[in-house]
């Protein structure tokens, strides 16, 4: 037994564009696609929308191809069957890896891509029943005028909590949006704001469709690496998620990309990382990493675990993580 | 807002009307009385609900019963055939996979997922596909042998 | 699993012994098990309640008639409907089931509807109008504690539900006998069973007939069945209680909840039946946890490791009411003795009110934190000395038998074998030495009793009864009413009965737990069953028994002593052509008088009872299981996530009736205090439950659930049914330090906080860093 799910009507389009037509039929709608997110929020009164389109039964934001351009993944692919793609998991580790540690096996057999993206921000003073939130005179994500994370400030705190989205940015995906207008493609950092409360940049009538991966150029391989830290081995959200990709180029030279999640309202992609050379030395290369991550990282009490602890380890799982990838890139 | 959902149950048709925001395991429980399929947590937590929908496992507790249109459904009340228990019922029984038994359907059934797609898991695969199902009484030591004991009575 | 003997071997058996799988694991593995949130609820009405959304308040407005008013709603009841007070400690009960005049914690019930479905009756407490005068709240025993606190029960000053100070042998002259002694304070956080059903129950109320039947989630059927009379002011005649299956108790169940009260509150109200089924987050607010507890730990030690003297002070933060807080701050105390042989004890212990939910009984009640903060400082202290962990404890333990210093009974100790199983499974000597970096192998003892010689109801009645049925049909049908909480004690009275009775267990039928039918019995905590129930099982057979003996007797034209009977044959010592089949000498046995019905009790000796002090009667018990275990860990020196690899565990249980079951018992237990351990624990935000979903309040999953081996050890008590003790809580206690002492081994940090979370470790190991920099900087200085 648990809070009465609330009543609302189901569509189920067949196409995009009917979807789309539905969404701008009704602003307030909302999509559901594996659920896992949604209807759990649902239950917990986190949800008021009169109104759910199930894009599950659209056939074509099932397919996955891989073509020369790239690798094309629809939104509506499932976690599971990403994880359990051969050539994924060869090409793009890190999106396995993502994937393959998100909740529990059953979540990621209905959770989508799309949906991962598109995953609610998290807090604890969010993700509570109706009871504890009115307890607590509700909060600036929903129904209040207050951040109890941070009371002082204007803006909503909640954590992104997705672990998809750092493994795409770091192997620069870019992002298919259908919405009246067609469709659009941009940069999968571009969809995120660093709101909790308002995080993601679409309009209420569009849908992510697709995401796009650059091919895999076994000429210039890009290696790559996910892990988040939680306190248990399933289940857990991230309380830090980093997603590391490493290029090596003729000289010797290694361009490092790394995204994180977790940490902040957004993910997002650490700024000013300087490609790493042999001669630098790696401990101090990954020690001047640490110190970046340390400082473009800002968890905030959302979580029960320390704030503090969250950017430690965000910090020295990317080392490990770079660590592993340079290690592995030289010697292959 | 209702509307007919068409399905197989545990290899029987079934034809209902369905309000749109049932869920599943509301559906199985209090329409089709198969309270077999247990509700532990407040959506999407602890795995005791598990069902499988055509032949994976899934939460029913975070699935519509409106989506299920079309599909099949199977839940611990099919698993044993001809009154005989199934090979990973009769090792949870013998190998004490089951003490207080509310986690044993959903448990089962996610291991019956596993199971079907890799009939001789090592502990790590089971691990890794019970990952999702809480237990408060074995601290799964148990739960890993019966599931073990299960696959090797099946080869 | 391996086993082993203490001494001789006992008597040999032929039935108990040997693993069984449970006798009702076919309803479990099938689905057809039917809990309490199963149960038929075609025409039954849907229960809310309405929880307080403050910390601690007066009760100014309370105005019901609007959700009263709702199509749909039956029926809505307030403090006001219920004026008696409800608790488990007939001393302290100071509990409403619905909350009069004051709210103590946020998510008190205040009220409770009961409406024709779920949606109406959630409609309907939006509905209810209620104000509160808040008044300052305390979520700390030192803010609760303080001299100018708000009192949360005006009869309690300071705050304190109980204080407790007993002090055995000569203190001043232990400690000035030992060469070392070392002073720290421990902090355990609270936690919660977070058993894997959510709690519901299901009232019916025949007006007609002024009837109530009331089916529960309960471990102790016996007090909702007494508290439902008194808070309903109903004949307890006119009152039946049933407990379906229950999905895992470890204590939380063993109180009477509110919830059990109110749904029958509502069932009277709207003359019909009202099904009330908790989410996991009112599961979680119910509560009943292990509170959380400061223990300051001063322990005097020779230079050989003799432990001379010992001095705790225990705080418990109980929460708003008295509930069971009373006997676990007594068994905090109690608790210290039993295990090693000490010449010198003080104990000072005080339960501290605060505005949060009450907390009560948990698996290894009261001595969970107080025995982690010994067996952390008496590791710390060998290492101190350069002794060896396991001869320390060696050198300590209990003789059996003897009487403790604040007189318990000690009848059978096989801690010794147990210390032996695990450093030799575990292979510490060669391994110990050897561990890469990061990796670490810590140990500890522990001890549990099996059920209390004297129960806090206290009436003067046996302890335990158990009744047989003998018919036509050659079946055996045994009445117990223990609940079978998943432990497997139904299956333990079938294999006492099949054993005395040498009968398949197949002819065994068990009806437990229903009020109207099954014997009273005092339930299902302190593992009370095995010893008492099981005791109780034994002696009515052996009265079944002996009227088939004389019936047989009768028949065969012998002397009944000349009578044998084994799988299920009975026949002449020396004549093996005179035999009869068990169906025949039934038929033979009912020919004068019909159906046979038989009882058997078990009493607890006064000897067992314990102490004259006041108080003594806590940790009295007929015998402790002990145990030993192992734990090696690993920790991740970039995230210190701390993994389990591995727990050697070794368990005296007396006797392993269902050695299946005991394994089982065992494993879960150690698993359980790892959860304590390494990750659970309540959080709450002024007062709110923040670990209110099983997402936040962490239980570990199977990913990272280590193998557990066991070894069962039998120390044939002299009073257990068949030598058995208990073996469900006796392992949790001691899995706590032997990972803390396993990381100082690994990492060389000693942790004083529970759970070691990976943040807290963090913070260690981030201090030390940063001591170790100041004390080379200074030593460079000095240099």
């Amino acid at each position: 037994m648990s809070e009465p799910m609330p009543p609302f009507e189901l569509s189920r389009p067949q196409t995009v564009g009917q979807a789309v037509k539905a969404l701008n039929a009704l602003p307030e709608g909302r999509l559901i696609a594996g659920g896992t997110d949604l209807i759990a929020n649902m239950r917990r009164g986190l949800v008021e929308s009169k109104n759910l389109i199930d894009i599950s039964a659209i056939a074509e934001l099932h397919e996955m191809e891989f073509g020369k351009d790239g690798l094309r993944i629809g939104a509506g692919v499932t976690l599971r069957e990403i994880c359990n793609d051969m050539r994924i998991r060869a090409d793009y580790p890190a999106i396995a890896q993502a994937s393959d540690g998100v909740a529990g096996p059953g979540h990621r057999a209905a959770a989508t891509i799309g949906g991962n993206l598109c995953q609610d921000t998290r807090c604890i003073y969010y993700n509570q029943s109706h009871w504890w939130r009115k307890s607590n005179g509700f909060c600036l994500k929903f129904k209040g005028d207050i951040c109890h994370v941070a009371p002082t400030g204007r803006r909503c705190r909640a954590a992104f909590s997705g672990d998809l989205a750092p493994a795409l940015i770091v192997h620069g995906t870019n992002i298919q949006i259908a919405g009246p207008g067609g469709t659009r493609r941009v940069a999968i950092a571009e969809l995120y704001n660093e709101d909790g409360s308002d995080y993601l940049r679409l309009a209420p009538d569009e849908i992510i469709i697709a995401v796009h991966l650059p091919a895999f150029n076994p000429m210039a391989p890009v290696v790559s690496a996910y892990e988040k830290v939680r306190m248990r081995g399933a289940i857990d959200y991230p309380l830090a998620g980093v997603a590391v990709s490493c290029r090596r180029s003729n000289t010797g030279e290694a361009e490092l990309q790394i995204a994180v999640t977790g940490t902040n309202s957004a993910p997002f992609l650490l700024k000013n990382v300087s490609p790493f050379n042999a001669g630098d030395g790696l401990d101090n290369y990954l020690a001047d990493l640490s110190k970046l991550i340390q400082k473009q990282v800002s968890p905030q009490r959302t979580t029960t675990a320390a704030a503090h602890y969250r950017r430690l380890t965000a910090a020295a799982v990317a080392q490990r993580l770079a660590r592993k990838l340079l290690l592995e890139s030289s010697s292959g | 807002m209702k509307r007919l959902i068409r399905l197989e149950i545990n290899g029987r048709k079934h034809e209902d009307a369905v309000a749109d925001n049932l869920l599943l395991v509301d559906y199985l429980r209090e329409a089709k009385k198969l309270t077999g399929t247990k509700k532990g947590c407040d959506g999407g937590e602890c795995g005791a609900c598990t069902v499988l929908i055509d032949g994976v496992a899934r939460p029913s507790c975070i699935t519509l019963a409106a989506t299920c249109d079309g599909h099949k459904i199977e839940t611990i009340e099919g698993q044993a055939k001809n009154g005989r228990l199934s090979a990973l019922q009769r090792s949870f029984h013998e190998n004490l996979g089951t003490q207080c038994g509310f986690c044993t359907p959903g448990m089962i059934m996610a291991a019956e997922a596993l199971l079907r797609q890799n009939p001789e898991p090592n502990e790590d695969a089971i691990r890794s596909a019970l990952g999702g199902n809480l237990c408060r009484c074995t601290g799964y030591v148990k739960i890993i042998k019966s599931v073990r004991a299960a696959a090797g009575a099946k080869t | 699993m391996s086993k082993r003997t203490k001494g001789e071997p006992g008597t040999r058996h032929a039935i108990a012994g040997k693993p069984v799988p449970l006798v009702d694991g076919i309803e479990k593995v099938t689905g057809k098990a039917l809990y309490t949130a199963d149960l038929e609820t075609e025409d039954a009405l849907i229960g809310r309640i309405l929880r307080s959304p403050v910390s601690h308040g007066l009760i100014s407005r309370l105005d019901v008639s609007k959700a009263l008013a709702l199509e749909g709603v039956r029926a809505v009841v307030t403090g006001a409907d219920c004026d008696h007070t409800y608790g488990v400690i007939p001393i302290a009960m100071n509990e409403y089931p619905l909350a009069r005049d004051k709210v103590r914690y946020r998510g008190e019930a205040v009220a409770a509807v009961a409406a024709i479905d779920a949606a109406t009756a959630e409609l309907a407490l939006e509905l209810i109008e209620l104000e509160i005068e808040e008044l300052q709240a305390y979520y700390t025993a030192e803010e609760a504690r303080a001299p100018d606190a708000v009192l949360l029960h005006d009869d309690k000053p300071g705050n304190l539900e109980r204080e407790v100070h007993h002090e055995f042998g000569d203190l001043q002259a232990g400690f000035s006998n030992a060469a070392f002694v070392l002073s720290e304070r421990f902090d355990c956080a609270e936690v919660n069973h977070a058993q894997m059903e959510p709690h519901a129950a299901l009232a019916y109320y025949d007006d007609e007939r002024s009837r109530l039947t009331v089916h529960s989630v309960t471990q102790v059927p016996f007090y909702v069945h007494l508290m439902l009379a008194r808070c309903l002011n109903m004949d307890a005649s006119r009152i039946r209680v049933v407990t379906p299956f229950v999905g895992g108790g470890f204590g939380s169940r063993t109180e009477t909840l509110n919830f059990e009260l109110i749904v029958a509150l509502l069932a009277r109200a709207a003359n019909g039946k009202v099904m009330m089924r908790l989410t996991r987050e009112e599961t979680l607010i119910t509560h009943r946890g292990r509170p959380h507890t400061t223990v300051k730990l001063k322990i005097g030690m020779t230079n050989e490791g003799r432990i001379a003297a010992v001095e705790c002070e225990t705080v418990q933060r109980g929460g708003a009411y008295a509930g069971y807080g009373l006997v676990t701050i007594l068994y905090a105390g109690a608790l210290l003795h039993g295990i090693y042989d000490i010449a010198a004890i003080k104990y000072d212990g005080y339960r501290v009110y605060a505005n949060l939910p009450p907390c009560g009984a948990m698996r290894g009640h009261g001595t969970v934190d107080v025995r982690h903060a010994f067996e952390c400082m008496i590791d710390r202290m060998a290492r101190e000395l350069g002794l060896d962990p396991f001869q320390v404890r060696r050198m300590n333990m209990v003789a059996a038998p003897s009487r403790t210093l604040n007189d318990l009974m000690v009848n059978s100790c096989g801690l010794g074998e147990c210390i032996d199983a695990v450093e030799k499974a575990s292979g510490w000597k060669e391994r110990k030495a050897k561990l890469p970096p990061g990796r670490g192998l810590g140990m500890a003892c522990s001890h549990y009793v099996s059920g209390a010689a004297k129960p806090v109801h206290w009436t003067g009645e046996p302890h335990a009864v158990v009744s047989m049925k003998l018919d036509f049909d050659g079946g055996i049908t045994v009445f117990t009413g223990a609940s079978d909480i998943g432990q497997g004690s139904t299956t333990m009275v079938a294999l006492a009965a099949a054993e005395i009775l040498n009968v398949d267990i197949a002819r065994i039928r068990l009806i437990t737990n229903d009020s109207a039918v099954t014997p009273k019995d005092n339930g299902s905590y302190s593992s009370r069953v095995t010893f008492m129930v099981g005791n109780a099982a034994i002696e009515a057979s052996k009265n079944l028994r002996k009227i088939l003996v004389a019936a047989a007797a009768k028949k065969l034209d012998a002397n009944p002593e000349d009578i044998i009977c084994e799988a299920e044959t009975f026949s002449v010592r020396g004549s093996e052509q005179s035999m009869m089949s068990f169906a025949d000498v039934a038929i033979a046995a009912l020919a004068d008088d019909g159906t046979i019905n038989v009882k058997g009790t078990f009493t607890c000796p006064p000897e067992a009872q314990g102490g004259k002090h006041r108080g003594g009667a806590v940790g009295s018990t007929m015998g402790f299981s002990y145990a030993a275990q192992v734990v090696e860990v690993s920790i991740d020196p970039d995230t210190c996530l701390v993994t389990v690899e591995k727990v050697w565990a070794a368990l005296d249980c007396g006797f392993a009736i269902n050695p299946l079951a005991v394994e089982g018992q065992i494993e879960g237990s150690v698993w359980m205090g790892m959860g304590q351990a390494i990750s659970e624990e309540t959080v709450y935000a002024n007062g709110l439950p923040v670990h209110g979903s099983l997402l936040e309040y962490r239980m570990p999953t199977i990913v990272e659930s280590p193998d557990i081996d066991v070894t069962i050890v039998e120390s044939i008590d002299p009073l257990g049914p068949f030598g058995a003790k208990e073996a469900g809580e006796g392992a949790l206690s001691g899995f706590p330090p032997a990972l803390v002492n396993a990381i100082a081994d690994a990492i060389g940090i000693d942790m004083n906080t529970l759970p070691v979370r990976p943040d807290r470790l963090m913070e260690a190991l981030v201090a030390r860093r940063r001591k170790d920099k100041i004390t080379a900087r200074n030593s460079e200085e000095v240099s």
